[in-house]
C-alpha cells in the first residue's frame, strides 16, 4: 500500500497568477515581530488555562485547617493528604482509579474502532439514506442523559447487568461525535484516488479501509479515542445510575460520593480535593502519550 | 480484557461477553417494560412477615461514612443473615434515583438509607415495604424517640415503612465570647436574638449573627417544624397542602424577612460553602441554629474559632417554651422486592437499636440516634473541647424531646424545596418576599400532587 | 500504482483568488466508480456502530417519546396504585406552559449568542498559531490548552467558584485593591462568570479538533504556497480556515448542543451563588421536574431535544450555504 501514497513530486500547482503582493514577502523566515507576538499572545492563554490548575495544586498541599485560611500558597502537606487519600476507605481509591482505567482504554478504544468504521463509510459511499443516518446520529446527542437514564437502566435490568462492568462499559463504545468527527475527516484525508487505486490493485474494501484509511485518518482517530476517553474518564452520571456497588465505581463518581458526605464528615474534603487532583494524572499522561500521533499521522498522510 | 479476567466475576463476564449484546437487543424489542412484579408494596394491616429459610444474603445501600464496620459486627454473630454495605452518593445526590429506577426494574438493594423527609415519596412509588408483620417490629415502637416513629409510621396511619436510624433535632450554636462581650446572654427568645442580631451588626457592621441559606430550604422548613407549622395534612382520603397563608408559616417567615430587610442576616452566604466557613472562622458569622450533626461542620471548618462556641436550645417564640424543630435525619428502609423483610427488618432494627452499634455509627458517621437509648450512649455525655468543654448532647436531648410529632411531609417534597428554594433565591435578592416563596411552593406542591394524581383536599 | 495524487490540492489554487473563497468551486467528493464498490460495503461498516446505537440511543429515545404521551393516574386514595393510562400531547401541553422552562431556553440562546463565537474564535486563533512556523514549545502549549477539559466538569466549576468568591478569591482581593469591584456571582454578572468557565473549558477541546483538521491538510499545498511566496496570513486565510471549515462547522453544532444542555457548572453555582434557581436552563428544569414525574420530564428532553435539533440543523444550513456562495 505505501507505494501508493507516494507522492515524490507534489503535483504542480496552477500557475499563480497575479497576487505579486504575496511574492514580495519571504516565506520562510519568521520575522522576529509575528514571533514575539504569537509568544505573547499563546503564554497569556496558558496562564489563562492553568492557573485554575495551580488553585487546585496549591489547595491540595494544605491540610484541612489550612484550607480555611484560603490562600494560594503551597503548603506542605501534599504527601499526607497523598497518604490519607489511599488510605481513605481500605485504599478503595487505587481501585476506582482502575476502574476507571479499565471503562476509558476499553470503551474508548471500541468507541474509536466503531466511530472510524461509520465515519469512513458516511464520507467515502454514497447510498441511499446516508444524510439520513447522518442526522439521526445527530439526533441521538441531543437528548439529555437525565431523560434517558431510566430507559437504559431498565433494558440492562432485564438482562440482570447492572451493577456490573458491563453496564458502564457498553454505552460508553458509542460515541455519535466520533462518527461526526471521523466523517469530516476522512472527507478530508482520504483521498478518492487512493481507494480507486486499491481497488484497481484488487484490494478487498475491508483491507483498503485497515491498510490505507486508517492510517491516513490516524491524528483524527488519535482525537476521537481522546476524547471518548476523557468522556469516559469525567461521566460520573451514567454509573450514578447504573452502580451501586462502590468497588465498581469509576473514579469520579468515588469522589462525587464523598464530596456528598462532606457535611456529615468534613475532614473527607482533603481527600475530594488531592483525589481530584491524582485523577487527572492519567489524563495527562494518555494524551502525551498520545500526543506523537498527531505528527506521525501527519507524515503517514502526505510525505510517505 | 486482561484486566476484567482479574476479577471475581471472571466467569460471568467472560461468558457475557457475546451473549450480552444479544439479550439487549432482545430486551430493547420487549420494550424496556415496566412489569410491576416484585414491586407492589404490602397495603393493608399488618402483612405477613415469614422468617426464610436457610441462611440469606442482604444488600444494604447506605451513605453513613464507616457503615462496613458496623455491619462487621452483626456479621460476626450473624452467619446465618449475612449484610453487604454498598456505601453510595447521598440521597439527592443521586442515590434517590438510584432507588426509584431499581424499584422500576425490581432490582433494589434490600435494605436503604431513607431520609424522613423522602420516605412519603417512595412510600407513593410504592418503593418501602410494610413491615409492621415482621418479628419484633411491633415491640418496637417504644424503643424510639416518639417523633421519630410517627415518621415511619405516618402518623399512624397504618403500617411500618422502615426504622428510625437517626436525628437532627436543632438547637442554637453561638459565639459565646463574642456574645459575652457584648453583654447578650444566649437568647431564650426568636425576640431577644433578633434584638442580639442588631447589638452584634451595630457593634461591627462587618459581623452578622447568622446567614440565611438559599441552599437548604429544609433547614428553613426545620423553623416552620418548631413554630408548630403542619404543612401538609392527612385525612386518608386526601392530603391538605397548608404552606401559603398557614399562620405559623407567616410567623417565620415575618420574622426571617424583617431580619434580612434590616440586613441583620447575611444573604449571600451558602450553607457548607467556603464563604461561609472563612466567615465562621473569622468571627463574621457568629451563631447558627442547626442540627445536632452540625457539631462536627463547626468544629471541622472553623478550627481558629476552637473553644470559643457554646450550644443553647433553640429561641422559643413562647418564653418558657421548649419546642425544637428538626434539620435532617434518616431511616433504614425495607424497600420493595426484598426476599427476605423478615430478615431486613431484624437488621435494621438491631443497626438501630444495639448500643454498640450505635456508638460505632455515632463515632464514625456522626449519626445522633433516634433510639431512647441511644441517647445516652457514651459519646454523647461527654464534654466536648471544641465547645469549652460543655456537654452539649444534654441540650441536643432535651431538644430531641420538644420535637412536634404530628408533623409530616408531603410526598412530593423535592418540588415543594425547589419552590421554595426558588422563592428564597428571589427574598434575598430583593426580587420578591419569603411569603411569595411559600405561596410558589404552594401552588408548585399541588400541581405536582395532581400530577401524581394524588388527591389533594380543598 | 504511482499515480501522482491529485488531492483536493489542486482545487485550491493558493493564489488564484482575488475572487477569494476558492476552495469549494469544485464539487469535492468524487464518488468512486459505481461498478466497483459492493453495495453492501458502507452497511457493513456501519453495521458495528449502528447496532449499539440503536441500542443505547435511538431506544432510550424511543422509550421516553413513548412514555411522554402517559400520564400517572391512581386509584385507592393517597397512597393507591398507579397507573399510566394514555394522555395524548397533554404533557406537551404543561411544557409549553411551564415560563420557567420557556425562560431557560431564552437565557441558554443568549448565552450561546455571546459564548459560542468567542470560544471558537479563540479555538480557530490557537489552533492557526500552533500549527503555524512562528510558534514554539508547541506541545507544551497544545498539553496547557487541552488540560482545563481533562479535569471534570464539577471540580472545574469548583475551582472558579473559588475564584469568584468576594470572601475567598485572591484574585477579587487584587481588583479589588485596583479599585475594581467585581461581583462575579451578583444576578448581573453570574450568567458570564458561567461563560468563561464553559470557555476555559472548552476552549482546548475545540482547538483540537481544529488543529486536527489542519494536520490533515496535505503538506503539499503548504510547499506550493510557501514556494509562491504567499505570507503565513494568506496561508492561513486562504488555505488552511477553508480547508477545516467542516471541522468549525462540526464545533459550532456540538456547541449549540452543549449550551442547551448547560448544567454542571450552573448546579456548582447554585450551591455558592444567591442567583441560580432550580430552573435556570432546561436541563435543571428537566432534572427538577423528573424527580417525581417522568413522563413530564420525558416530555420535557423531547421539547428541548427537537428545539436543539432545529437550531442545529438550521446552522448547517446556514453554514453549508455560504460555504457555497
Amino acid at each position: 500500500m505505501s507505494t501508493t501514497t507516494q507522492a515524490p513530486t507534489p503535483p504542480a500547482p496552477p500557475a499563480p497568477t497575479g497576487s505579486t503582493k504575496a511574492r514580495r514577502r519571504s516565506a520562510t523566515a519568521e520575522s522576529p515581530y509575528s514571533m514575539a507576538m504569537a509568544m505573547t499572545v499563546l503564554v497569556i492563554m496558558a496562564v489563562y488555562f492553568l492557573s485554575p490548575v495551580y488553585v487546585l495544586f496549591s489547595a491540595s498541599t494544605k491540610s484541612k485547617a489550612e484550607l480555611a485560611q484560603s490562600s494560594l500558597k503551597p503548603s506542605t502537606q501534599f504527601v499526607d493528604n497523598l497518604q490519607q487519600l489511599f488510605s481513605e476507605g481500605d485504599g478503595i481509591y487505587s481501585r476506582w482509579l482502575l476502574n476507571s482505567l479499565l471503562y476509558a482504554v476499553g470503551g474508548a478504544g471500541i468507541a474509536t474502532l466503531l466511530a472510524a468504521m461509520a465515519g469512513y463509510a458516511l464520507a467515502k459511499y454514497q447510498f441511499r439514506g446516508r444524510e439520513l443516518i447522518f442526522n439521526v446520529v445527530l439526533g441521538g446527542v441531543l437528548m439529555p442523559a437525565t431523560a434517558l437514564a431510566l430507559p437504559l437502566f431498565l433494558m440492562f435490568a432485564k438482562v440482570n447487568l447492572t451493577n456490573t462492568y458491563w453496564s458502564v462499559l457498553l454505552p460508553s463504545i458509542v460515541s455519535p461525535f466520533g462518527v461526526y468527527l471521523s466523517r469530516v475527516f476522512a472527507a478530508a484525508s482520504v483521498p478518492d484516488e487512493l481507494i480507486e487505486a486499491g481497488r484497481l490493485d484488487g484490494a478487498s474494501e475491508f483491507r483498503i479501509f485497515t491498510g490505507l484509511a486508517t492510517r491516513l485518518m490516524a491524528p483524527a482517530l488519535v482525537t476521537i479515542f481522546l476524547f471518548q476517553f476523557v468522556v469516559i474518564w469525567n461521566n460520573f452520571f451514567l454509573p450514578l445510575i447504573m452502580l451501586q456497588d462502590n468497588k465498581l465505581y469509576p473514579v469520579t463518581l468515588g469522589l462525587y460520593s464523598w464530596q456528598s458526605q462532606l457535611s456529615r464528615v468534613p475532614t473527607l474534603q482533603v481527600a475530594v480535593i488531592i483525589g481530584s487532583l491524582v485523577s487527572v494524572v492519567p489524563l495527562i499522561i494518555t494524551f502525551l502519550a498520545l500526543q506523537r500521533f498527531w505528527r506521525s499521522g501527519l507524515a503517514a498522510g502526505s510525505l510517505k | 480484557m486482561t484486566i476484567l479476567r482479574r476479577t471475581s466475576h471472571r466467569h460471568r463476564l467472560v461468558l457475557a461477553g457475546p451473549a450480552v449484546a444479544l439479550s439487549l437487543v432482545l430486551a430493547a424489542c420487549g420494550g424496556g417494560g415496566d412489569d410491576d412484579k416484585g414491586t407492589s408494596a404490602g397495603a393493608g394491616s399488618a402483612p405477613a412477615c415469614k422468617p426464610s429459610d436457610g441462611p440469606v444474603q442482604l444488600t444494604f445501600s447506605t451513605w453513613v461514612p464507616g457503615m462496613e464496620e458496623v455491619v462487621k459486627l452483626w456479621n460476626a454473630d450473624n452467619p446465618d443473615i449475612q449484610v453487604k454495605v454498598n456505601s453510595v452518593p447521598a440521597g439527592n445526590a443521586g442515590t434517590y434515583q438510584n432507588f426509584t429506577n431499581a424499584l422500576k426494574a425490581g432490582t433494589a438493594p434490600d435494605l436503604g438509607q431513607v431520609e424522613y423527609d423522602s420516605l412519603p415519596n417512595f412510600r407513593l412509588q410504592e418503593g418501602l415495604t410494610d413491615i409492621s408483620g415482621c418479628p419484633g417490629i411491633a415491640e418496637a415502637e417504644q424503643k424510639f424517640v416518639p417523633w421519630t416513629w410517627s415518621q415511619v409510621d405516618f402518623n399512624g396511619s397504618g403500617g411500618v415503612y422502615a426504622i428510625p436510624q437517626d436525628t437532627g433535632p436543632m438547637a442554637l450554636y453561638y459565639r459565646k465570647d463574642i456574645f459575652d462581650k457584648l453583654g447578650l446572654a444566649a437568647p431564650t427568645t426568636w425576640e431577644e436574638y433578633a434584638a442580639a442580631a442588631k447589638t452584634i451588626h451595630d457593634a461591627d457592621p462587618s459581623q452578622y449573627i447568622t446567614f440565611f441559606s438559599q441552599t437548604d430550604p429544609n433547614w428553613y422548613t426545620g423553623l416552620y417544624w418548631q413554630a408548630g407549622a403542619q404543612l401538609f395534612t392527612n385525612d386518608g382520603d386526601a392530603i391538605g397542602v397548608d404552606i401559603e397563608g398557614n399562620p405559623a408559616v407567616e410567623k417565620v417567615n415575618d420574622y426571617w424577612q424583617g431580619l434580612i430587610d434590616d440586613d441583620l442576616v447575611a444573604g449571600n452566604l451558602q450553607g457548607f460553602s467556603e464563604e461561609l466557613y472563612k466567615a465562621w472562622n473569622t468571627g463574621k458569622v457568629v451563631s447558627w441554629v442547626s442540627a445536632a450533626w452540625g457539631y462536627s461542620t463547626i468544629r471541622d471548618n472553623a478550627p481558629d474559632t476552637a473553644g470559643k462556641w457554646a450550644v443553647a436550645p433553640m429561641p422559643q417564640w413562647d418564653a418558657g417554651g421548649t419546642a425544637a424543630g428538626n434539620w435532617g435525619g434518616s431511616s433504614t428502609a425495607v424497600l420493595a422486592g426484598s426476599d427476605h423483610p423478615a430478615e431486613a427488618a431484624q437488621f435494621a432494627l438491631w443497626l438501630n437499636t444495639d448500643p454498640e452499634a450505635l456508638a460505632l455509627e455515632n463515632k464514625l458517621g456522626g449519626l445522633y440516634p433516634s433510639s431512647v437509648d441511644g441517647l445516652d450512649i457514651e459519646a454523647l455525655q461527654q464534654g466536648v473541647d471544641f465547645y469549652g468543654g460543655q456537654t452539649i448532647f444534654d441540650v441536643f436531648k432535651q431538644a430531641s424531646a420538644g420535637v412536634d410529632p404530628s408533623f409530616t411531609w408531603g410526598p412530593t417534597m423535592t418540588d415543594t424545596y425547589a419552590a421554595l428554594k426558588d422563592g428564597i433565591v428571589g427574598a434575598l435578592s430583593g426580587n420578591g418576599t419569603l411569603d411569595d416563596a411559600t405561596k410558589d411552593a404552594q401552588a408548585k406542591t399541588v400541581a405536582s400532587l395532581e400530577a401524581q394524581s394524588v388527591p389533594v383536599a380543598d | 500504482m504511482a499515480q501522482t495524487i491529485p488531492i483536493r490540492t489542486a482545487e485550491d489554487p493558493v493564489l488564484d483568488d482575488e475572487g477569494g473563497g476558492t476552495g469549494t468551486r469544485r464539487r469535492r467528493r468524487r464518488t468512486p466508480g459505481r461498478g466497483s464498490t459492493p453495495a453492501s460495503a458502507p452497511w457493513l461498516f456501519l453495521l458495528p456502530f449502528g447496532l449499539p446505537f440503536l441500542l443505547f440511543y435511538v431506544a432510550p429515545v424511543a422509550y421516553a417519546l413513548w412514555r411522554s404521551l402517559f400520564k400517572i393516574e391512581r386509584t385507592g386514595g393517597i397512597y393507591g396504585k398507579p397507573t399510566e393510562v394514555f394522555a395524548g400531547l397533554d404533557q406537551y401541553r404543561l411544557v409549553f406552559q411551564n415560563d420557567d422552562f420557556i425562560s431557560s431556553v431564552l437565557r441558554v440562546l443568549g448565552f450561546g449568542l455571546v459564548q459560542i463565537p468567542i470560544m471558537l474564535l479563540l479555538a480557530l486563533g490557537l489552533a492557526l498559531l500552533l500549527d503555524s512556523t512562528v510558534a514554539r514549545f508547541k506541545a507544551l502549549f497544545r498539553i496547557s490548552f487541552f488540560v482545563p477539559y481533562a479535569i471534570p466538569g464539577v471540580v472545574g466549576a469548583l475551582i472558579w467558584g473559588f475564584i469568584y468568591s468576594p470572601g475567598l478569591s485572591p484574585i477579587v482581593d487584587l481588583l479589588g485593591k485596583a479599585g475594581l469591584e467585581p461581583e462575579f456571582l451578583s444576578a448581573r454578572w453570574i450568567l458570564w462568570s458561567i461563560a468563561n468557565v464553559v470557555t476555559w473549558t472548552y476552549t482546548g477541546y475545540n482547538m483540537l479538533i481544529i488543529y486536527s483538521a489542519l494536520q490533515a491538510i496535505p503538506q503539499e499545498i503548504y510547499e506550493a504556497a510557501k514556494m509562491d511566496g504567499a505570507s503565513n496570513w494568506r496561508i492561513a486565510r486562504h488555505v488552511k480556515i477553508p480547508s477545516v471549515a467542516p471541522a468549525l462547522v462540526l464545533t459550532g453544532v456540538f456547541s449549540i448542543i452543549g449550551t442547551l444542555q448547560l448544567f454542571t457548572e450552573p448546579i456548582v453555582f447554585s450551591k455558592i451563588a444567591t442567583t441560580i434557581t432550580t430552573t435556570y436552563t432546561p436541563n435543571m428544569v428537566v432534572l427538577s421536574a423528573g424527580q417525581n414525574n417522568y413522563n413530564y420530564a420525558a416530555a420535557i428532553s423531547v421539547t428541548l431535544a427537537l428545539s436543539t435539533f432545529v437550531l442545529s440543523f438550521a446552522f448547517l444550513k446556514i453554514t453549508q450555504r455560504k460555504a457555497e456562495m
